[in-house]
């Protein structure tokens, strides 16, 4: 927890008065939550873990934070599990791939996050997978969920991780030749400066402070 | 001018006032109006993306296009002989159903060959 | 063969441009080229309340063959480009860009890497219309500005002289960064 506050209106330090720098708040990551869970969570894990047998080895951590299961996997085990989870446990509906990126958190740079969806039990869980910068591999979830497809392609995109297996990783909505992965958290802005009549208003991420 | 005039006399007006239209509408949009060149217009139109490959040279087009047009003609002929039948049903009788059941029947063994052969397949 | 800018200058063709004027602005009809949240601001200029349909434009053309008027609607992004301009370059002359809203204007809100600051980038445009997204009767108040300045368009020998006078009056003018506004 740093004494530089960064972030809103009138603030010192960098002077940031967009709030663009974000505000920097203690940010404590919940470590492994222990049993029981509550609710339905204590059943989920039971089943996964008759379900399969390696569960200990392939869960990395067990988070439940504010009311939210979270499983964090080893990328090796990640279709078995997602397979155990959707065939035997239910969980049909995958809602996408997102990515996360901690630059601070050296060999875990990357994460992916798979949120799973079980209509039938009214069950809602999260699949986390972290990977070194350099190395962003990741079995691709296409053959599991197929709309997968699509959320991979994007995440690839903006992120880097590269998904094996996956038929057809390209750039979705960025053109096909950009450089570079624009949600990363070291990726500039881009912004230009806007020219008006007399002065000059610099992008969001570089105004001054106006104390 | 008695009525003894030819009844076909308004409809070879109407077709020539139409065409007339049409060749006004042509040959004005040739002598007025800006000719400017672009490469682009020459392309074809596909919402602004680059044109998927043509055919052009080779005329190498996926054979589901091919079949679908083909099955279409089978299939419309048969109906453009079955409308007649429709028509004249009550003089044909007993002789016309039987003949047109031969008929239906033998262009239904055709359409089970290509039922059964994947031909109604798309991808 | 364009036998409107072939005629000489003097009565002749300012009867003919007059004419010509008249025609174009009262049967544009624009390409569909609607891309976020001004475009619905243009279908509910297009639809029954505030009508389109009163100067002839209610067709959309999606074909950029038979417009001839673009109303870039929405934000252009990096890859939306050179989709932009090969639409534009499809369309028959004589053709018309409206930029609708802040974000066809300028970029908008969006200074960023994903989108273009400012469809002038890209295309010529005609009319620049602020707005976001601005209201269906701003729209119709662009188009209008719009047809004016298509009525009194000139054409042939006249035309030449028009474009030569504005392009030395841009030459010489101040460069924006040296206007005192109300920020210097």
């Amino acid at each position: 927890m740093s004494n530089d506050e960064r972030g809103s209106f009138g603030i010192h330090g960098t002077g940031d008065t967009s709030g663009y720098g974000g505000l920097v708040r203690n940010q404590v990551s919940p470590g492994s939550t222990e049993r029981p869970f509550g609710g339905y969570f204590d059943q989920v894990t039971d089943d996964l873990e008759r379900a399969y047998p390696d569960f200990a080895d392939a869960i990395e951590r067990i988070v439940v934070d504010r009311g939210e299961l979270t499983l964090h996997i080893k990328r090796e085990r990640l279709v078995d599990v997602a397979l155990i989870l959707r065939d035997r446990l239910k969980f049909e509906n995958c809602l996408g791939v997102s990515g996360v990126h901690y630059p601070a958190d050296t060999n875990r740079e990357l994460h992916a996050v798979y949120p799973l969806l079980s209509m039938t039990n009214n069950q809602r869980i999260r699949l986390e997978v972290s990977v070194p910068d350099s190395d962003p591999h990741i079995p691709s979830l296409v053959e599991v969920w197929a709309g997968n497809n699509w959320n991979e392609r994007e995440t690839f995109d903006m992120f880097g991780i590269i998904f094996d297996g996956h038929p057809g990783l390209t750039r979705i909505l960025m053109p096909d030749d950009w450089q570079g992965h624009p949600q990363r958290k070291d990726y500039a802005l881009g912004g230009i400066p806007v020219e008006h009549k007399g002065a000059t208003t610099p992008p969001p991420n570089e105004r001054r402070s106006y104390k | 001018m008695t009525g003894t005039s030819n009844p076909y006399i308004p409809i070879l007006v109407i077709g020539a006032i139409g065409l007339g239209f049409a060749l006004f509408s042509v040959g004005i949009s040739l002598l007025t109006g800006p000719a400017r060149y672009n490469r682009a217009k020459l392309d074809a139109y596909e919402c602004g993306i680059e044109p998927s490959p043509q055919a052009a040279e080779g005329g190498r087009f996926p054979v589901k296009y091919f079949l679908t047009a083909m099955l279409f003609i089978i299939f419309d002929i048969e109906i453009v002989f079955l409308y007649p039948w429709a028509v004249t049903f009550d003089q044909l009788g007993l002789f016309g159903l039987v003949e047109m059941g031969i008929f239906i029947a033998t262009v239904f063994v055709a359409y089970t060959y290509v039922w059964r052969r994947g031909g109604l397949e798309w991808d | 063969m364009g036998l409107e800018e072939k005629l000489p200058s003097g009565f002749l063709l300012t009867s003919v441009e007059k004419l010509a004027g008249y025609m174009r602005k009262n049967s544009l009809w624009p390409a569909t080229f609607g891309l976020a949240c001004c475009a619905i601001e243009m279908m509910a200029a297009g639809a029954g309340r505030y009508d389109l349909a009163r100067f002839g434009m209610e067709v959309f053309r999606a074909s950029p063959r038979q417009a001839d008027l673009m109303i870039v609607a929405g934000r252009v992004s990096n890859k939306m480009a050179p989709v932009l301009r090969q639409i534009y370059d499809q369309m028959a002359a004589p053709k018309w860009v409206i930029a609708m809203g802040a974000c066809a204007s300028s970029g908008g809100m969006f200074n960023n890497y994903a989108i273009v600051q400012g469809v002038d980038h890209v295309v010529p445009v005609d009319i620049y219309l602020p707005g976001c997204p601005p209201r269906p009767e701003m729209l119709m108040d662009a188009i209008l500005k719009l047809h004016d300045q298509i009525y009194v368009e000139k054409l042939g020998p006249n035309r030449e002289l028009v474009i030569k006078n504005v392009e030395a009056a841009a030459l010489a003018a101040l460069p924006t960064h040296q206007m005192k506004g109300l920020l210097a």
